[in-house]
Order: C-alpha cells, then sequence, then structure tokens
C-alpha cells in the first residue's frame, strides 16, 4: 500500500511528465543559446576590448563561487585589482584644493612610492604564483578528464524495485521499532518512505533525479534530491538509526563502494540497520535489466563479498537470497556498541 | 498546536528580508485551523543599534498573539571592530571568540530566553540564524526547535557558536535548495527534519491598468525588474548592459526600473526608473512585461520572479545566482545569462519568439503555483510541523 489512491497516482505521474517536458525545452533553448553566443564571439560584431569590459563588470557584480564560477575568472580579479598606483587623484570641489592635493602628493610621492612598489611586487609575486597553479591545475584537469568514470546511476528494474517486490517486508520487518531516523536511498517517488512512514518508522529519502521526487516534495514528504554519497557525507556521526540502499549500489565503482562502507559505518548509529538491495550477476544480464546496467562503471557484488567487507567495517550481517537467485538482500547491523564497550575494557 | 515563532525584530515596519518572511508565515498559519501563532520579538527596530523604540507588552497583530521583550543593552561600539577582525579568517575563529561575537551582536533579551525556557508552545521557530536571541533561545527552548536560518554564504555562517544552533535545532526549514547545500557544505546536519519552503506568494492584486501606460511606454514591449534599485543588486550591471543592447538594436523594446532607488541611473529614452509604487502597480507592471530580469546574483530566494511567474511572465536570472538559477532550472520557467554576449541572446531570443515567452511562462506559473502560493505552501508547513512536534525533542544535542 503507497497511502495514495489512482487519482492521486495519476496526477503525480502527469505532473512529473510535464516537469520532465519543461526540462527538455529549456535544455533546447539554452543549448542554442550557447551556440549563438559562440556564433556571435567569432563573428567579431563586438569588439574584444568591450566584450572584455562587459564581463569584467559582470564578475564585479556577481560571485567568484557559483555553479559557473571558474578559478580562471577569480584569478583575472586578483590581477585586475594587484596593481596599487601612488599617484592619487587631485580633483577638489573647493577652490585651491587641488593645488593643496598637489603639493601634498608631490611631497609624499617619493615615501608612497616606495612602499606602494614593494606592495605591487608582492602582489604581482603572488598573482603569479596563483597563474601557475592554475596551470597546474589545467593539466591535472585534462588527465582527469581522459579517465573520469561516470557517478553510478540509479538502476531499477520492474521486478525487483517498487512495493511489489519481495524484499520489502523484509525490510520493514528488520526496521519494526528501530530508533533514529531511517533514511531510504533512491528514494523515487517515496514509496518506501511512506511505508516506513506507516510503520511508524521516522522516515526520509534521497534521490538523485529531480523529476522522481518532486511530487514527494509537494506532498510533503520528506524526499530530496541529493546523490546518496553527497547526503551521507554530510550526516553527522551516527544520526541515523536505519540506512536502506536499492537502486544505489549495483553499478557502483570500487571507489565509491568504498565509501559507502565508510560512511555507513560512520553515520549509521550503534545497532542501527545497513540494509542493501542489490541485483546478483543473474539479475543484471537479465534481459530486463535496464539499459544504464551496460553503461555502468561498476558490477554488482556477489553478497558474500557485502557480507565481508560489511564484517571488517564493524557491522554483524546477514544475506537473504531472492527467488531464482537475481537479486539479494544484506541486513547488516552496527556492531559499534559491542566494539566500544570492546575497546573500553 | 500552539506555535512561537522567536525574530530579533517584528512588525510591518520590518521590510523584506528573513524576519518579513516569518511574519507572514506566522500570520497565515495562524488562520490555519487547529492553529494558535503567538510570536516572541524585542522592542527594536533598527538591527544596529538594538535601541528599545517599540513599548514591551503582549498585542494581537493579525491574528498572531505578538510579545514585545525589552532589549537589554543596545549593540556596543566594540562590535563593529571585533567583527571586522574575525571576517578576515572565519574558519579560523574560536568558540570563545565567537560567543564572544554573538555577546556583542545580539540582541540581549533575558525575558525573552526566559519566556522560551517556560512556555508552553508545542514548538518555536527561529529566525534569521545570525543573532543572539537565535542561538541562546535555541539553547534554552523546552520545545522542539525549528530553525529558519536563511542562510548566506558570509563570514558568520563559520563560526563554531552558530554551528551549535544548527546541531542543537531539531529541525531546518529553508528558502531554497542551494540554501540546504550551502548549509550542509559546512554543517553536518542532512539527517535532520528538514523542507525546502520558500516564501509565500499571494494573489495579484491588479489595478486594471495597462503596464505601457502606467510606464509612459504606449504599446511598446519592456523588460522589468522588480526590487531595490542598488549597484549590490546588480542594477548598474543590468543598466550598462541594457545600454549597451540598445545601442545595437534601436528597436522600441524598453527597460522598467521598480523599486527603491538607491544608486544613480543616467537618464536614457529607453529606460524609465519608477521608484517604489503600491501593490496594484507592481502587479500591472509586471503582467504586460515581455520578460522579468534578476541581474542580482546574492538573492537568497528571490519573491520577485516567482511574482513575474504569478503572471506567466518569463523570467531572465543571473547566472551566478545559485537560488534564482535553481528556480529557473526546476520550473523550466526563465533563461541565465553569464556574460554579456548571453545576455544579448537571451534578450534577443525572449523579443522575438513569442511561443518562447508563453512556454516559459507557462511552466513558472505553474511551478509558482505548486510550491510557493500560500494555501499550498502554508498546508506544506502545517505537516511539517505537525512532525517535528510528534518527533519531539529528542534529537537536540
Amino acid at each position: 500500500m503507497s497511502g495514495r489512491g489512482p487519482e492521486a497516482a495519476d496526477a503525480a505521474e502527469q505532473g512529473a511528465e510535464d516537469v520532465a517536458v519543461a526540462h527538455d525545452y529549456l535544455a533546447k533553448v539554452m543549448g542554442e543559446i550557447d551556440e549563438e553566443v559562440v556564433r556571435r564571439r567569432r563573428s567579431g560584431d563586438l569588439p574584444l576590448r568591450v566584450e572584455r569590459e562587459l564581463d569584467e563588470l559582470f564578475l564585479r557584480y556577481s560571485p567568484m563561487a557559483g555553479p559557473d564560477g571558474s578559478l580562471e575568472e577569480a584569478l583575472g580579479v586578483v590581477e585586475a585589482s594587484s596593481f596599487i598606483d601612488p599617484v592619487v587623484p587631485v580633483d577638489s570641489s573647493k577652490p585651491g584644493g587641488a593645488l593643496v592635493k598637489q603639493s601634498i602628493r608631490r611631497a609624499s610621492l617619493w615615501y608612497m612610492g616606495w612602499v606602494v612598489h614593494q606592495i605591487n611586487q608582492f602582489a604581482t609575486a603572488t598573482s603569479r604564483t596563483l597563474r601557475v597553479l592554475d596551470d597546474r591545475v589545467r593539466a591535472l584537469q585534462v588527465e582527469f578528464d581522459a579517465q573520469r568514470v561516470r557517478a553510478a546511476p540509479v538502476l531499477e528494474t520492474q521486478w525487483a524495485h517498487g512495493p511489489g517486490a519481495w524484499w520489502v517486508d523484509r525490510v520493514l520487518e528488520s526496521l519494526a521499532g528501530q530508533p533514529g531516523r531511517i533514511l531510504h536511498a533512491a528514494a523515487g517517488d517515496g514509496w518506501l518512505v511512506r511505508r516506513m512512514a506507516a510503520a511508524d518508522l521516522d522516515a526520509y529519502g534521497v534521490d538523485p533525479r529531480e523529476a522522481r521526487i518532486d511530487r514527494a516534495e509537494v506532498e510533503g514528504l520528506d524526499v530530496r534530491e541529493e546523490p546518496v554519497l553527497d547526503h551521507l557525507r554530510a550526516v553527522a556521526p551516527e544520526g541515523l538509526g536505519g540506512l536502506v540502499l536499492t537502486g544505489v549500489v549495483d553499478g557502483m565503482t570500487a571507489a565509491e563502494r568504498d565509501a559507502v562502507v565508510e560512511l555507513a559505518g560512520h553515520t549509521v548509529a550503534s545497532s542501527g540497520r545497513l540494509i542493501i538491495h542489490s541485483l546478483s550477476e543473474l539479475g543484471w544480464r537479465s534481459d530486463d535489466a535496464p539499459l544504464e546496467a551496460d553503461l555502468a562503471s561498476g558490477r554488482p557484488l556477489r553478497s558474500r563479498t557485502w557480507a565481508t567487507l560489511l564484517g571488517q567495517a564493524g557491522f554483524d550481517v546477514d544475506v537473504i537470497d531472492g527467488p531464482d537467485a537475481l537479486d539479494y538482500l544484506v541486513i547488516a547491523v552496527s556492531d559499534r556498541g559491542r566494539e566500544d564497550a570492546r575497546s573500553t575494557r | 498546536m500552539k506555535v512561537v515563532f522567536v525574530t530579533p525584530r517584528y512588525g510591518p515596519e520590518i521590510m523584506g528580508g528573513a524576519e518579513s518572511a516569518s511574519r507572514l508565515l506566522a500570520e497565515h498559519l495562524a488562520a490555519e485551523p487547529g492553529f494558535e501563532v503567538a510570536a516572541y520579538s524585542t522592542c527594536a527596530l533598527d538591527d544596529r543599534a538594538w535601541e528599545n523604540d517599540l513599548a514591551p507588552g503582549e498585542t494581537d497583530m493579525n491574528g498572531v498573539t505578538l510579545t514585545r521583550f525589552p532589549v537589554a543593552r543596545e549593540r556596543p561600539k566594540e562590535f563593529f571592530g571585533f567583527d571586522g577582525k574575525l571576517r578576515r579568517s572565519p574558519r579560523h575563529v574560536t568558540w570563545d571568540q565567537s560567543t564572544h561575537w554573538l555577546d556583542l551582536n545580539g540582541p540581549d533579551v533575558p525575558e525573552l530566553i526566559d519566556a522560551l525556557r517556560h512556555g508552553v508552545a508545542d514548538v518555536a521557530v527561529f529566525s534569521p540564524y545570525l543573532f543572539l536571541s537565535t542561538v541562546a533561545g535555541i539553547r534554552s527552548a523546552r520545545m522542539p526547535t525549528v530553525l529558519h536560518p536563511a542562510a548566506h554564504d558570509e563570514p558568520a555562517l563559520y563560526f563554531p557558536a552558530i554551528g551549535d544552533a544548527f546541531a542543537r535545532s531539531d529541525a531546518l526549514c529553508y528558502y531554497t535548495a542551494a540554501e540546504r547545500r550551502l548549509v550542509q557544505r559546512i554543517y553536518p546536519v542532512a539527517e535532520k527534519a528538514q523542507i525546502v519552503l520558500g516564501i509565500g506568494l499571494g494573489d495579484p492584486v491588479e489595478g486594471g491598468r495597462r503596464g505601457g501606460d502606467l510606464l509612459g511606454l504606449g504599446d511598446r514591449p519592456y523588460l522589468i525588474c522588480v526590487g531595490r534599485v542598488d549597484d549590490r543588486k546588480g542594477s548598474a550591471m543590468l543598466d550598462t548592459f541594457f545600454r549597451r543592447y540598445k545601442e545595437h538594436r534601436p528597436g522600441p523594446l524598453a527597460l522598467a526600473l521598480v523599486g527603491r532607488v538607491r544608486s544613480t541611473i543616467e537618464a536614457h529614452p529607453d529606460i524609465v526608473v519608477t521608484g517604489e509604487v503600491d501593490e496594484p502597480t507592481k502587479w500591472d507592471l509586471l503582467r504586460d512585461a515581455t520578460a522579468a530580469v534578476s541581474p542580482s546574483a546574492m538573492e537568497s530566494f528571490s519573491l520577485a520572479i516567482m511574482e513575474a511567474w504569478e503572471q506567466a511572465v518569463p523570467v531572465v536570472v543571473n547566472a551566478r545566482c545559485e537560488a534564482t538559477r535553481d528556480h529557473c532550472a526546476h520550473s523550466g520557467g526563465g533563461l541565465w545569462f553569464g556574460s554579456y554576449r548571453q545576455f544579448e541572446v537571451v534578450i534577443d531570443r525572449l523579443n522575438a519568439d513569442a511561443e518562447l515567452r508563453r512556454r516559459l511562462g507557462a511552466s513558472g506559473r505553474a511551478y509558482a503555483q505548486e510550491h510557493y502560493q500560500w494555501p499550498a505552501l502554508t498546508a506544506r508547513y502545517a505537516r511539517f510541523l505537525e512532525s517535528v512536534v510528534e518527533r519531539g525533542a529528542s534529537a537536540r544535542v
């Protein structure tokens, strides 16, 4: 039971479709705009100097960070402000004021010039150093891009992910009465969060797919658009009573899996539950596995490998195989309480 | 349910910002069945001095029982020098330094803190994050607490005593997902109950006049920028960009700057500066605009773009502003510019393509109405508060 009627589900589906259409349209228009920008720049219809001045004006009123902030632009601002002019302006609205200022300037210029010369030297050396660093970072970026692996996508199949899946009741049984917040990732439209909440669990969810979670947010569910690893990095130590991962670990790289184990060990409270649902190799190779399975950087682990990894991280682990060995469920209980007790003896 | 809102200042005299947003939310929540809403605040109107300008005591304000408490001491001049010192290296500020900074920043309202300590409300809501009344209030409140941080990436956000308030609050309420990302980059609070609520949007109150007539532009199309005309809000940049744009495109398109004027804008035949206008005039101007421009990179929410979307008008935002760009990306209701060239092409496209304007405006309107219209927003917030109360203050560190 998802707790919503068919009409609400239809409306949610329609709403998600409308949002997806609007996103596609916006992406197409912004793509065309970017192409046109490139074309006009090539045409040379605006003098380069003028364009640079206008862009510097934009930067002056916009922070260097933000989604499009770049080191190159930040360096531009540093370089533009790294020269200090000791020859101060002498204009004045008062009669004789300019003459007085001119005299003061003339008298103090030797002193100001000496100090400013040293400051300018320091500022120039600093901006040159930053420029060298920028070159190094660019070179590293090129190498990194050549080896970049895609972040693991959320991989869901019709038969293994959803309210009717065999493992859902097992998850709810395992979490029954569990104190603390229970996180589900990837939460999708919040169907498992709803089930957990109905079972008196303090559940919430994250999912990187915005179109999936938008409706859930509007309905007032605590479901957020975030990749699970980013989210776990911002959770307080032992902040979770339980962590349920479904459709998340299957296509992960080795480094991402290591991060999951480490972050789960850090964020799941003593006696808390870490529950992982994964496809098996057989399920992964099945005809109805999603297209993303072929494109993912990683492949599912065997269940006993998870058992070993989580055992080493201080969890007591049980594995339950699904029907026809197409998938499996790992239920791990944080053993930290006992570990702490042992270490203090 | 009994809810108490705690803000350093309260009342219609406080324009814009987190305190104004809290007051409006309190008033709308008070109209919901089953909610009894109170507000605790100070007698101060000026947050630089914290002088007791208003009388202490209890009064009713638009359905909210407001109690004003006197500020025990005005802000000492020492604050500004000390603040300047800590700003230089905010990530290295010590606990003692940050608590001293908070004491100086104020407002110091012992009776308000005492009222929270002995209060009977089911939940206490605090905003914004950077004042002593918020940090000490969260520490003292016996009931579950919700913090509306209204956080910007500014030095005080990194101070340890501020981090303590985030850690101690039972739940968090953000204006935007961008604000949540900022807070979570600094503090491990992701598992706390939270909601991205935004700011409520009222129904348009139109005056029934044509926007072009109000501006003296007749039938000419115009871009509109609603908000303070201030260099810090990007007004000077927009002014320069538009002048440049018009040098090469001498068509009828004009620009209307609508709001209190803090920066000088030189006269130009295609630029109209209205100053402050009343609500019906603002809505009339918005309704007939070709597009609404938000050039500011420093917005934490931007009610102005929501109001443009309410009128199905597409928006153009600064690509560097995470909050407004997120709104555009999520709604599909607006375009953004990160350079003059991009500004030029975006305005060309919007000016020439009625279908583009219609589609963007419709998407923006759907988004604004679904997420930020008062009834929908108040209902979401009421459900959120109920869940916070149900959970209790058990999450308190």
